[in-house]
This record gives C-alpha cells, sequence and structure tokens, in this order.
C-alpha cells in the first residue's frame, strides 16, 4: 500500500536503529495460563471466587517477597479461601513455576530440614495450620485459622484434594542423589536458579548441608549446559583471584575466594563441584576424591 | 528492661572501594542535623532516619532476594550496616540466616529493621478477625528468636494499603508495648501501592517513627507519593525508599536492562529519602551499589535512560494467557502484545512486522466483536492495542527500516 496513508503511519511512528537483544526476538515462548479449578471440599464452601496473580501482581499478594518467587520463574498463582459453618478458613495457594526444578527451587528455600515431612505430592511437610508441598511445576501452601482440635485432618484433606487435582508426582531433581551421602543433613538441599554463590557468571547450583566431626560445611553442584559453559565459568571465576588465569582445564582447584573464603572445586564434564566453609584440609581432599567418583557414573 | 538509646560510638570509615574493613556506628550526637540533612564522610553519602536519628548511608540492604550470607556479611563489612528483612521471606529463615552471620558481632555495629503481617482480606485490605493483638506479639518473639536478638531497631507494620488498617489498634497496641518492653526501638510501616493514602495516615497516627515506601521514577503518581514523603519527613519520621529500581518483575524472558545506578540517585534527589534498601543478589550489584553513595548526582545521561526506562514500562507482557481463553476469535494476544512492544518500546518496525507477519492473522482481526471480553491482569485496553498493532501489515516492508 503505498500513498498518502502510509506515509501517515510512518510519520507518526518513529524509525530507529536500535537491535532488539536475541532474546526478545527469539522464540519466546507463549505460555497458556492453565485454568484451574479449585475442589469442592464438603463442608466447606468458597465465600468469594479465587483470584489469580501474574508476575506483576504477585507483590500485591505477598509484598516483597514476590521478588524471590519471580526469579525462580513464577508464572501464576491460584488463591482460594474456603470457610466452614463454624467459621474455621483455609486458604489454599497454588503458585506455579515453569518447571518442576523452578518450583522445587523455591519450595526448598522456604523448607526446613526438620519439618514434619509427608508423603504427599513430590515432598511436602505440616506444621499447626500449614501444609506445604511440591508438586510438579507448582508449590502448594495451605493455611489454616480457627481449625482447632481437627487441624490436621482438616490440613490432610485439602491437601490430598489438591494433590488429586492437579496430578503431578515428580520426583526431587536427580542430581540431588549424587550428593556424597557421608555427613550429608537431610532435606537442606536447595536450589538457587541465578547468580549461584553470588556471581552472575553462575547461572544456578544445588547446594547441601553437612556435618562431620562437629565441623559444619556446604557442598554445592554448578551444572553447566556442557563442557564449554563449565569451563567458562571457571574462567571467570578463577580470574576474580588471580587475572592472570586464561584458560582452565578439568580437574580439581584450590581458591581465596574474598566473599567465601578458601573453597575447593572439582570441574568435569558439565559438573562443577564444590566446598564451601571447611577448614579440614584432609576431609576437603576426602570429598574431591568421592567428586571424581561422581563425575566417572 | 527498657533499652536506653546508642551512646557515643567510635566510627571508622571503610575502604577507597567500599569493601572490607569494619564500620561502627556513628554517633548520633555527632551529628545534630536536621532531620533528612546529608554528610558526607569519605566516600560514603549519609544522611539521618528522621527522629530515630540513626544516620545511615544513602544505600542499605534489602535481604529478602538472597539466602547467600557471604553477600549479608559483605553488605555490614563493607559499611551498609542497616539491613531489611521479614518475617515473611522464606517462610522466616532470612531471618535465622542473618542470625547466623550476625553471631559475634557487636550489637551497636548493626541495625536490624524487620516485619510481620497479619491476615487481611486481600481485595479490601483490611485486616479479618484473626488479626489480634495477641497474634502479632507472638510474631514479634518470633522475629526476635529467628535473629537471635534481644531487641530490634525497627518493627515494621508489614504491606499496608488502605488508612484503615494503617490505624488498626491490635498491631499498633501490640507494637507500642514490644516498644515499651524494650523489644523494638521504632516503630515502621511499610506499603507497596496506594502509598499516599498510608504515609498520610502513618503521619496522623502520631505512633509510627519510620515509613519504608515504594518510590521511583516509574510511578505514575510518584508527586502524590513525593509529597506524602515530605510531609512525613517534615513530621519527623523516618523514610525508607524500596522497588526504587522499579523494573519489569516479569519473569525470565522479558529482563529489562535498567539503569539501576539512576534509577537509585533518581529517588535520592528527594532529600526527604534516607536511604533506599537494595535487594542486590549478586556482588557485582553490591559494588554497583556502594559507588552510587560516593556520588548522587545524576547526570544527564542517567535522566535520559531512566525517561526512556519510563516509556517502556508497561509494555511488557507477562505471558500469564489468561487473554487465550478469554478471547473468543482466539487471537494470539501475547504474540500481538510483543509486537507491539517492539514497536512504542523499542522502535523496531521491522521485528514487529516480521511477527506479525508468522503469525497467519485474519484479515479482520476483531470480527464482529463489539465489545471485548479479554480483561488483562495489566489492566491494559488490549482490543485497542491490537486494533493499532495491526495497522502495521498495511506498510509495505521497504518503507521499514
Amino acid at each position: 500500500m503505498k500513498g498518502p496513508k502510509a506515509k501517515k503511519i510512518c510519520r507518526t511512528l518513529i524509525i530507529f536503529s536500535w537491535t532488539l537483544a536475541a532474546a526478545l526476538l527469539g522464540g519466546v515462548p507463549v505460555l497458556e495460563g492453565k485454568t484451574f479449578v479449585f475442589p469442592e471440599i464438603s463442608g466447606w464452601r468458597m465465600p468469594e471466587k479465587p483470584q489469580l496473580f501474574s508476575p506483576t501482581t504477585l507483590y500485591e499478594y505477598i509484598n516483597g517477597a514476590a521478588d524471590l518467587y519471580l526469579s525462580y520463574e513464577f508464572q501464576d498463582l491460584n488463591v482460594a479461601e474456603y470457610r466452614n459453618e463454624r467459621e474455621a478458613a483455609v486458604t489454599v495457594e497454588i503458585y506455579r513455576h515453569k518447571s518442576p526444578t523452578q518450583a522445587f527451587g523455591i519450595y526448598s528455600q522456604e523448607r526446613l530440614a526438620n519439618a514434619n515431612f509427608l508423603d504427599i505430592g513430590t515432598q511436602g511437610y505440616r506444621e499447626p495450620m500449614v501444609l506445604n508441598f511440591l508438586a510438579g511445576p507448582y508449590y502448594v501452601k495451605i493455611n489454616g485459622y480457627n481449625t482447632g482440635v481437627e487441624d490436621e485432618k482438616i490440613m490432610l484433606i485439602f491437601g490430598r484434594k489438591v494433590e488429586e487435582m492437579l496430578g503431578e508426582k515428580n520426583s526431587l531433581p536427580e542430581i540431588l542423589s549424587s550428593f556424597p551421602a557421608e555427613g550429608k543433613k537431610k532435606n537442606t538441599e536447595k536450589f538457587i536458579s541465578k547468580n549461584f554463590l553470588g556471581y552472575s557468571f553462575f547461572h544456578s547450583g544445588f547446594t547441601a548441608d553437612y556435618e562431620r566431626s562437629g565441623k559444619k560445611f556446604k557442598i554445592f553442584v554448578i551444572q553447566g549446559n556442557g563442557q564449554e559453559d563449565c569451563r567458562s565459568m571457571m574462567e571467570k571465576y578463577l580470574q576474580q583471584t588471580d587475572p592472570q588465569v586464561k584458560k582452565a582445564s578439568e580437574g580439581a582447584y584450590r581458591l581465596k575466594d574474598h566473599y567465601h573464603g578458601e573453597v575447593d572445586l572439582f570441574w568435569k564434564a558439565k559438573f562443577i563441584w564444590g566446598i564451601l566453609d571447611l577448614e579440614d584440609p584432609a576431609l576437603r581432599s576426602e570429598y574431591l576424591k568421592q567428586f571424581e567418583n561422581i563425575v566417572k557414573k | 528492661m527498657i533499652k536506653k538509646e546508642m551512646g557515643r560510638r567510635d566510627f571508622l570509615k571503610s575502604t577507597a572501594a567500599g569493601l572490607g574493613g569494619f564500620v561502627y556506628l556513628s554517633s548520633s550526637e555527632k551529628s545534630p542535623d536536621e532531620k533528612g540533612q546529608e554528610k558526607k564522610e569519605g566516600k560514603i553519602t549519609y544522611r539521618i532516619l528522621g527522629k530515630t536519628r540513626m544516620k545511615l548511608p544513602v544505600i542499605t540492604m534489602g535481604v529478602m532476594n538472597t539466602s547467600n550470607p557471604a553477600l549479608v556479611r559483605a553488605a555490614l563489612d563493607g559499611g551498609m550496616y542497616y539491613l531489611d528483612t521479614a518475617q515473611t521471606y522464606q517462610r522466616g529463615t532470612n531471618e535465622s540466616m542473618i542470625g547466623e552471620v550476625l553471631k559475634g558481632r557487636r550489637r551497636d555495629s548493626f541495625y536490624i529493621a524487620t516485619k510481620a503481617r497479619l491476615p487481611n482480606n486481600q481485595n479490601t485490605g483490611i485486616y479479618t478477625e484473626e488479626a489480634t493483638e495477641e497474634a502479632y506479639s507472638k510474631k514479634i518473639d518470633t522475629s526476635l528468636k529467628s535473629l537471635g536478638l534481644d531487641y530490634v531497631d525497627i518493627y515494621h507494620h508489614h504491606n499496608v494499603w488502605v488508612r484503615e488498617s494503617a490505624l488498626y489498634e491490635p498491631i499498633l497496641n501490640s507494637l507500642v508495648k514490644a516498644k515499651k518492653a524494650g523489644k523494638i526501638r521504632f516503630l515502621g510501616i511499610t506499603t507497596h501501592r496506594n502509598e499516599p493514602e498510608v504515609i498520610h495516615a502513618a503521619v496522623d497516627s502520631k505512633v509510627y517513627d519510620v515509613v519504608l515506601t515504594a518510590y521511583n521514577y516509574r510511578q505514575k503518581h510518584a508527586e502524590e507519593v513525593q509529597k506524602a514523603i515530605a510531609r512525613a519527613a517534615n513530621a519527623g519520621l523516618g523514610i525508607v525508599a524500596m522497588k526504587t529500581i522499579g523494573g519489569n518483575v516479569g519473569g525470565s524472558y522479558h529482563e529489562e536492562k535498567i539503569d539501576a545506578k539512576a534509577a537509585f540517585k533518581w529517588a535520592l534527589q528527594d532529600p526527604n529519602v534516607h536511604t533506599i534498601i537494595a535487594g542486590f543478589t549478586t556482588f557485582d550489584q553490591f559494588e554497583l551499589d556502594i559507588s552510587v553513595l560516593n556520588d548522587l548526582t545524576l547526570l544527564r545521561s542517567e535522566k535520559e535512560n531512566l525517561r526512556r526506562a519510563a516509556l517502556r514500562a508497561g509494555l511488557y507482557c507477562q505471558g500469564c494467557g489468561s487473554c487465550l481463553t478469554q478471547c473468543v476469535r482466539q487471537l494470539p494476544i501475547p504474540d500481538l502484545m510483543r509486537a507491539y512492544m517492539y514497536v512504542y518500546g523499542y522502535r523496531n518496525l521491522g521485528a514487529a512486522q516480521d511477527l506479525l507477519s508468522s503469525l497467519s492473522l485474519p484479515p479482520n482481526l476483531c470480527g464482529d466483536c463489539s465489545s471485548c471480553p479479554v480483561k488483562c491482569l495489566n489492566q491494559w485496553n488490549v482490543s485497542e492495542r491490537v486494533q493499532n498493532i495491526v495497522r502495521l501489515r498495511e506498510i509495505p516492508p521497504e518503507f521499514i527500516a
């Protein structure tokens, strides 16, 4: 089409020579909002319609805590409140994240190692008036009020109904089973989705807490996209302590990290294993050998 | 037992890079300045937090986004000795993590602000019957236990957006009693929306000492917030700003490059803002934030960056997909919104046109729809944007650079 109309459109649209970042032009997935129908539960009613929160509006529900959820690729939150005749109340929050690993990440940030764990969904736990669990890409949080002596029963009824409705039964991230068993404190594993250890060049990582001979420390693993990805991360990390470093090769390293103190690393293929906060060189060497064996498998 | 105000203490300057070293708190008696007045010591700019008389670096740490104790240590050791957390962050583990970091540190070498909330109606913001004084007092005790402290410097009434809740007596009673018991030094209130109403209520209450409010260059009502902040500061309240970067929070595939330094400086041009809590999650971000402490001058180029960023605000589709089930014509609305963003946010008509071509759109998009059933969670006028952007199809590609 030519003529005045096209020229008018062109005049009103300012043309610049900007180039969009590849991420904007690339194949950005269009997410489909999952229609979620809250279950009917005998003896309970929903006095108000369920609410839906998006990444833009999540802060309206959980204020400053929203940023952390967003860093775990939060997609949406469905919330419903139920009440019964005795005016006990139960709120069901269903956080959907982009993947089961991302959902595990935020779940792991809020999970206490000494929680009362249940076999529900992928994993869950209960406290008075609280039942939280993981189910595939969903992180479910159920809170009760005025549930009285029937609290446990009520929480479980709601939990099972939601679990059934979601129909997701994944396992925890596979890599967690690779952590050395000796000294590991159960249910302390966490997934950090970005800026692992506080460095923007480390994308994500898993950590677990350990204790041996009265010494507390952490073991972590970063899973790269491949060997070259790990090489790039290693070199950037090594350059933090020695800007002269040009190339990294697979194997073991000991770094003096300005922020974390002495850190031992073992890189092989697409895995970087590491130990933090352990001052015992012999114990560190023992774990480094174990990392070597893990990667060989 | 009532704790007395902090007395005179030594003060050591941080290193040139703002890293390393150990900073003691400066005595407020050393600076009997007017509230909000600025002081530069070495490479750090300080302001007084209202009637609390706490002298704070103009950038301090919001801990909510991290579980990394090394970052908190870096902040404390680097001169950011004011930490902000909340009981809800990571279900209390954020407070516990901070508590571990604080072990062994002199109590007078840091300030801690934390907060708690009680159940309210999410639509009205009004407290429900579960919100009792006793429940709130338990929250305060829980925070102290998690942090491993006998007292905190500020305890905030968390996430308030209506006047009625700001003045809610059970919570105010709990806070006042906790103050009298020496568990908290100062009362605060936090707000993320409807900020002017909450700030004015805080002033009118004559109970609050500090306000923590969202404040940034993108807020459509920034002028109202500014006026409310001015009134509060003139009444002696300390003003802490948050969400100052004002960026898109849309998720992994819409991350903007925002000039964070410029955004901080914008907020700090307002002398009534006494400090900003920055939610950094990397050491690089921490070092960038430290650099702002040195020089608050907002450059022309930085102003321009913010102007453009403000223009782009409100153009990012979050991809929630709600519209897909609402549109009776089953239009690919998220993609159309993306095309809209390419044009009006990035001035990239080529990318927009390519995208439109790839979508196999019908000639008449909205068909016979006399009204649009789509209710966008961003509150956009979707049909108007759709009608606007599809006009691009009428322009021959050779007209577009």
